[in-house]
């Protein structure tokens, strides 16, 4: 226990903290506009991992990375069009409930192709080893996953409150019908959405696939946290869903290294001490 | 019970016919699970489909009263009523304390948040070896005889155990009817239908919502305990997602909204379950595939199934609003009487 140790811990926070901040973002964006909380969130995470050991042996590690965005993202568009979009009428638990199912569809897909014994993934050459940043040595893999997490995210952030396409979005999720009586095509803003959503955690599962490995339970196992995310950051709100990611991190990882039982329990208690003092989440406004 | 209503007197005939021709059909203990989980979908059909609250936790209660149960008897060789009474009240505690934040939020938050303390309590159990056995589950518990006064009646067998499930499932089930029926149920109804309106009216909508919750709680409590005794082993699963979504799932494809809805479902998923696992190892597979189905083509479950085989052929039945996807329910279960 010294400097080194907890500088170690906190940037181990950072990166799984940018990480759930990605999926949070994604979840957000899609529960925000669509009013789905996405079961298969998770799925698709541990999707995109899996696609990335495979297309990596044959593209290398980007090609890898955009096979498991555009794979997964293109996933997504398909279960919104074929799936989700007859459910808008009805009441949005059946819309969990096709989440789930497709959940149950995936991961058990994940086991008959890729096997249920969990495999080891290496970072590319050119990353591999540690950089020496004055109080610990860490990881360079790692940081670049920090890196290139944060620079999606506020991309995500730039897209959604500085683009013409970012203001329908917010339209959207503010008033649908209003915005489809204005003249915008709703349901293919619905489906994009819900493609670069899905999409965003599949490349997250990519890129954590050599910092955690592969198991076929990896999607369901970060989902519990990525729900945290939206609720403590509070609906629809990227700064609260980035906020909240690294706040969940961050506590996760110091608990780890204190005292490692508690870890995860730590984190629900943070949630609910949230949730009672800030009903509509940390940066929420409804 | 039964005043005005001779479908229903039917029903409940068919289902004491149910209770005994089960165990010809299946084995014993498969017998004794569908009751136990028939139990547990209950009382999930209580907050979902009776308050309009679909918590994806259930498992939570069901898997703390289990180990509960279990610790009591293995530590403390605690007599058989003693621990269903202990497991309940755990449920009932804990379901309060869960219950009372979930219930701040509503909706997909309120999905989320069950789902969230679920996990957490699965991560406790998974993590805290030494009390709950983590992944290897928690071994080595006795099933203690019935002990009435000066009688005592062994349960060792799995065909007794059946008709002591069988026999305190009947009382659940009655306990659970005499709820929905009372006004307190109408009031459930009231806060599934409009919130706002039932706010209105003058009830304190979070204060039912908590006491649905927490009534649920002590049924799932309940039935936890009787799985703990089955199989003298209480495994992890029983307080992970697998068993809450298990839950769900039987109470979506059985109707929501009606009192045999959840029996029906939780004797076809277990059923069913017992049959593909044998032939396939993947057959969660076949599960999600067949909740894709439901969902997309046959939201009223296997009760409105029926009731479409049963339309088909000139009788009367539910009919579903095709456009708002809303489940019909099928009699006057659901609904409230004047």
């Amino acid at each position: 226990m010294n400097v080194a140790f907890f500088a170690g811990a906190i940037l181990n926070g950072l990166v799984t903290g940018m990480l759930y901040a990605l999926m949070g973002v994604g979840l957000s964006l899609i529960l925000g506009l669509l009013n789905i909380p996405n079961f298969a969130h998770g799925v698709l995470y541990a999707l995109g991992a899996y696609v990335m050991i495979s297309a990596g042996k044959a593209f290398g590690f980007l090609g890898g990375a955009l096979t498991a965005l555009a794979v997964v993202g293109l996933l997504g568009a398909v279960i919104e069009y074929f799936g989700v979009r007859r459910l808008y009428r009805v009441h949005s638990d059946y819309i969990l409930l096709l989440s789930f199912g497709l959940s149950l569809i995936l991961t058990e897909s994940i086991i008959l192709v890729w096997g249920p014994v969990g495999i080891t993934s290496q970072p590319p050459a050119f990353l591999t080893g540690g950089i020496d940043l004055g109080v610990t040595v860490y990881p360079k893999y790692r940081l670049a996953v920090m890196f290139i997490t944060t620079a999606l995210v506020l991309g995500c952030y730039l897209f959604v409150t500085r683009t013409r396409y970012g203001a329908i979005l917010r339209a959207g999720i503010e008033d649908k019908d209003m915005a489809a009586a204005l003249g915008i095509n709703i349901r293919r803003v619905f489906t994009l959405t819900f493609a670069v959503g899905t999409g965003l955690a599949g490349l997250g599962g990519a890129l954590m696939s050599p910092v955690r490995g592969l198991l076929p339970t990896m999607g369901i196992d970060i989902l519990p946290f990525a729900f945290v995310v939206v609720v403590l950051g509070g609906l629809g709100s990227l700064p609260g869903a980035i906020l909240a990611g690294l706040l969940v991190g961050v506590v996760q990882s110091l608990m780890t290294a204190i005292w490692a039982p508690g870890a995860d329990a730590s984190v629900f208690a943070l949630m609910t001490l949230g949730i009672i003092a800030r009903p509509q989440g940390l940066l929420g406004r409804r | 019970m039964f005043e005005g209503r001779p479908g229903a007197f039917l029903r409940f005939v068919l289902l004491l016919v149910a209770i005994v021709a089960l165990p010809l059909a299946v084995r014993p203990v498969v017998a004794s699970e569908i009751w136990i989980f028939s139990i547990a979908a209950m009382a999930l059909n209580l907050i979902f489909g009776y308050t309009g609250m679909l918590s994806f936790g259930q498992a939570t209660f069901f898997g703390l009263a289990a180990y509960t149960s279990g610790l009591m008897m293995i530590h403390w060789h605690a007599p058989l009523l003693v621990v269903l009474a202990a497991g309940t009240l755990v449920g009932a505690l804990a379901a309060a304390a869960v219950g009372y934040v979930c219930i701040q939020r509503v909706g997909t938050y309120f999905i989320m948040l069950t789902f969230g303390f679920n996990q957490m309590f699965f991560f406790i159990a998974y993590k805290w070896t030494a009390v709950t056995g983590g992944d290897d589950g928690l071994p080595g518990i006795p099933r203690p005889p019935l002990a009435l006064g000066p009688w005592s009646i062994s349960l060792e067998t799995s065909v007794r155990y059946y008709v002591f499930v069988a026999v305190v499932f009947l009382l659940a089930f009655y306990a659970m009817k005499r709820i929905v029926d009372s006004p307190l149920g109408v009031i459930f109804q009231s806060i599934r239908e409009n919130p706002v309106r039932a706010a209105a009216v003058g009830y304190d909508v979070k204060w039912y919502k908590w006491i649905a919750f927490t009534l649920a709680g002590a049924f799932t409590g309940f039935a936890g305990v009787l799985y703990s005794m089955m199989f003298g082993i209480v495994p992890l699963e029983s307080i992970s997602w697998i068993i809450s979504g298990d839950i769900v799932f039987m109470v979506l494809i059985g109707g929501i909204g009606n009192l045999y809805g959840p029996l029906l479902g939780a004797a076809a998923f277990k059923w069913l379950s017992e049959a593909i696992s044998v032939l396939w190892n993947r057959w969660p597979l076949i599960l999600g595939v067949a909740l894709v189905l439901v969902v997309l083509f046959l939201r009223g479950g296997l009760v409105e199934a029926f009731a479409r085989i049963r339309g088909a052929f000139g009788g009367g039945g539910g009919r579903r609003d095709a456009d708002e996807g809303v489940p019909v329910r099928v009699g006057a279960e659901g609904e409230a009487r004047t």
